[in-house]
């Protein structure tokens, strides 16, 4: 009976079937369909972007070796012709998600989130929270009903279609702004102070970047920012002034680091939380019955944003500073925040002979590839089980490989990152703490 | 409360922290580096210099080679064997500069490897003499200077035997073609340098990939993992899969002079961590740099304790035999130095484009 009670009383006052109401609720879908347009052209236009630049061929086609997602090691690249074919593909599918409804719409949606995420998973390299984020609002896209069409002024959707998506950039932000709360971003000013010198000749800020107090400035601002801009986003009275934030603050991201199209990207998403619109939607409708489908919709985003919440914490279960060690540091919203670079060197042993030898790295790797890997332990891990096997393959008898790696993390002098003396080829990657990773 | 209001609070407090964690506020600090004036000095100082003494060298070797084609004695292949050795050395002093004008542009491939690739193919060189030379094509490792090496030092030949290995004419006209080949691709590298080429790249103050500093920077590094993987690494035998050292992978195998080539592309590559000219005179280089960045000190101090290093071993390495016969009979001291070359490599590799913030790929990832 008490527990009955508690229970009741547990859901009075969190007021579920009032949040349940207010989620069904129809409200006007112009701030989705500006939403839906803006991110298919964006999305788009980084596909043409991809193409243009070459890195079909520079990122899936010409390395020999790729570095595989944990549990996507079956993701393989295609051959040239189809890797076009799937770009062409993502191209028109992020047509269709702009501007498409019914089923083209969701045949769109669920071929972009397939496309898109499909060419993120060859290749661990290239991982950014960024791509972690478009992949989601791909998925998020998915899920919702069929919108209406975008030039459709009067038409309704449910509430929480526009709310999931408001909650989603309001994870990212605050998250990358908790995850800015560290020693060295606000009291050393680290790495902006690294950064900011190296842009030093840009026309017009450029001068103010050699200025001792200008890091500091950006790092606090930027924390702020981070933690923030949702609340001030939210708001009708702050909204204007907290979207030209963002639009400045993306544009200087932009211009000082190679993110790509990202800047846009959230200057775009961000778009979400205005209105576009006065009053009440033209004909409220009556809210519709829950069905079984509903919940289950329900129930998946439940589980999707409980994940989001709770997925970014797990580096606290691992020992050291996950800086350092990066175990639990991707899907965490961790958004620029150090300067980290490593030099790693593999030494293969052929265990009967006894002869070891040393690796040049570039002969499997490329620039990028190399200059990931040698400051990620799993990366690390990967490449020595690729070169074990290979120089298995090619004659060595049970060959161990070690490695010797010294990263850099925010300026400090170079430090070894593993054990060198450990035989990787033992070691497997898995959830649980990497011990041959040394402590910082 | 307005929220506003918190906005502006907050952000006071941030500028007030940050005012409180610097001292020096406001004031422009040492640490303004002048990037332009670095890449200005290395310009007029280094790149220039370089290429205008190798074009001088190539045009003497190019003269020797002449004389030599023309009548052809010990004598006159001993005075082409030294002006290949000069001009060689000469190219070690411009090997860390293959970009720009130098760079791969379409099928060309960078300066290096077209005029520098070794080992060359004893095989693909004899093919192309009693064919028809072509020294625009992929085999470059029958063109260059070291494919000129082999010729005029051969493999283990009296000078007797190798100037009756040039009684035809082909070998002669193979001699020529290749120097001329070199000497053309020399000359179109200075010319750019002399002409625009200069300008655009000292303009180019930024940090970012293609930018001249990073341009420099690759380079920089390029040539000294290629002294410590191709000119030591391989021929020590230090690659995994080999089975026993390799002596004749060595650079400059047939002259000899390997251990030399070395030293002058060691002193080459520390000329510009110094930002200083061949002939000794100090500039701004990227030990300069450093010195304005956080954390700069420390890692010029780790540095220079390794060339240190570096030196004494390269300093134990006997003089009195060749590289490659000691790889053969007594490799510890040339292994020593290999092996304090690695030690070296981090401190230019990661470290010091890490704390500069230059950029040396095309997208960064987050934990940049």
């Amino acid at each position: 009976m008490l527990k009955h009670s508690f229970i009741d009383t547990l859901a009075t006052s969190l007021r579920i079937e009032v949040i349940s109401a207010t989620l069904r609720e129809r409200v006007r879908a112009t701030p989705f369909s500006v939403f839906r347009a803006v991110f298919g052209l964006l999305m788009a236009f980084g596909a043409v972007r991809f193409m243009w630049l070459g890195w079909i061929e520079d990122h899936y086609l010409a390395p020999q070796f790729h570095f595989n997602y944990w549990g996507f090691e079956w993701v393989k690249p295609l051959p040239a012709i189809f890797m076009y074919g799937v770009h062409y593909l993502m191209i028109a599918s992020a047509v269709g998600v702009m501007v498409g409804t019914k089923w083209v719409y969701r045949a769109s949606a669920i071929t972009l989130f397939l496309t898109f995420t499909y060419t993120e998973l060859i290749d661990l390299t290239y991982y950014l929270n960024h791509y972690y984020f478009v992949s989601i609002v791909c998925a998020l896209l998915c899920i919702i009903p069929s919108p209406p069409a975008i030039w459709d002024k009067q038409a309704t959707i449910p509430h929480w279609v526009v709310v999931i998506f408001k909650l989603q950039i309001a994870i990212v932000y605050i998250y990358a702004g908790l995850a800015k709360i560290n020693y060295d971003w606000l009291v050393e000013a680290l790495p902006l102070k690294i950064w900011l010198p190296a842009h030093d000749h840009l026309p017009i800020i450029g001068p103010l970047f050699t200025w001792t107090i200008t890091p500091y400035l950006f790092s606090w601002f930027g924390m702020l920012y981070d933690c923030l801009i949702v609340f001030f986003l939210l708001n009708t009275r702050t909204r204007l002034a907290a979207y030209l934030t963002v639009i400045i603050f993306h544009s200087l991201t932009g211009v000082l680091f190679q993110i790509g199209i990202f800047p846009l990207v959230m200057i775009g998403c961000t778009l979400i939380f205005f209105d576009f619109g006065r009053g009440k939607p033209a004909e409220p409708s009556p809210l519709r019955p829950l069905t079984p489908k509903v919940s289950l919709r329900a129930l998946v985003l439940v589980a999707h944003f409980a994940f989001q919440l709770l997925f970014p914490w797990r580096f606290l279960l691992y020992p050291g500073n996950v800086f350092w060690t990066e175990q639990g540091y991707r899907y965490g919203w961790r958004v620029m925040l150090m300067e980290k670079a490593g030099t790693a060197i593999f030494y293969v042993k052929d265990s009967k002979s006894g002869r070891e030898g040393v690796v040049d790295n570039s002969e499997f790797l490329n620039p990028h590839q190399e200059k990931q890997m040698a400051m990620q332990p799993d990366m690390i891990l990967q490449f020595a089980h690729f070169l074990g096997n290979h120089y298995a393959k090619i004659g060595l008898d049970n060959p161990q490989v070690r490695a010797e790696v010294y990263v850099t993390l925010n300026a400090r002098p170079s430090r070894l990152l593993i054990d060198p003396n450990v035989n990787l080829m033992k070691e497997r990657d898995t959830f649980a703490p990497k011990t041959w990773i040394l402590p910082n | 409360m307005n929220r506003t209001l918190i906005l502006i609070t907050l952000l006071g407090l941030g500028l007030l922290t940050g005012m409180v964690s610097c001292n020096e506020s406001e004031t422009p600090t040492e640490s303004g580096f002048n990037r332009g004036e670095m890449l200005t000095n290395v310009v007029q100082k280094l790149i220039i210099p370089a290429f205008t003494d190798l074009g001088t060298h190539v045009a003497a070797l190019s003269q020797r080679a002449e004389a030599f084609t023309q009548s052809p004695t010990p004598t006159t292949l001993s005075s082409l064997q030294e002006a290949w050795s000069t001009a060689y050395t000469s190219w070690q002093f411009a090997n860390s500069f293959n970009f720009g004008p130098a760079g791969e542009q379409g099928v060309r491939r960078g300066l290096n490897e077209e005029i520098g690739t070794f080992p060359i193919s004893i095989a693909k060189v004899e093919n192309a003499v009693s064919g028809t030379p072509n020294f625009n094509d992929f085999n470059r490792d029958a063109r260059g200077f070291l494919a000129v090496e082999y010729l005029i030092f051969g493999m283990g030949k009296t000078p007797t035997e190798l100037v009756d290995e040039f009684s035809t004419q082909k070998r002669k006209d193979f001699l020529l073609g290749a120097i001329s080949d070199i000497d053309r691709r020399v000359n179109e590298v200075l010319s750019a340098w002399n002409g625009g080429y200069s300008t655009t790249f000292v303009q180019n103050v930024g940090t970012d990939v293609g930018s001249s500093t990073s341009m420099l920077y690759n380079e920089f590094v390029k040539s000294f993992e290629a002294i410590k993987n191709f000119k030591l690494g391989l021929p020590l035998g230090r690659r995994p899969g080999q089975t026993q050292a390799e002596p004749q992978l060595v650079e400059a195998y047939y002259s000899g002079k390997s251990l030399e080539m070395l030293e002058a592309n060691l002193v080459a590559v520390e000329n510009i961590w110094f930002g200083r000219s061949r002939e000794g005179q100090d500039g701004a280089g990227f030990r300069e740099y450093l010195q304005s960045v956080e954390g700069g000190q420390a890692l010029i101090a780790a540095t220079e304790a390794q060339m240190t290093a570096v030196k004494s071993a390269l300093a134990a390495v006997p003089k009195t035999s060749t590289l490659a016969e000691q790889i053969q009979q007594a490799p510890q001291p040339a292994d020593k130095l290999h092996t304090e070359l690695q030690k070296h490599t981090r401190f230019y590799k990661s470290d010091m484009s890490s704390i500069l913030g230059i950029s040396i790929t095309f997208s960064s990832g987050d934990g940049d």
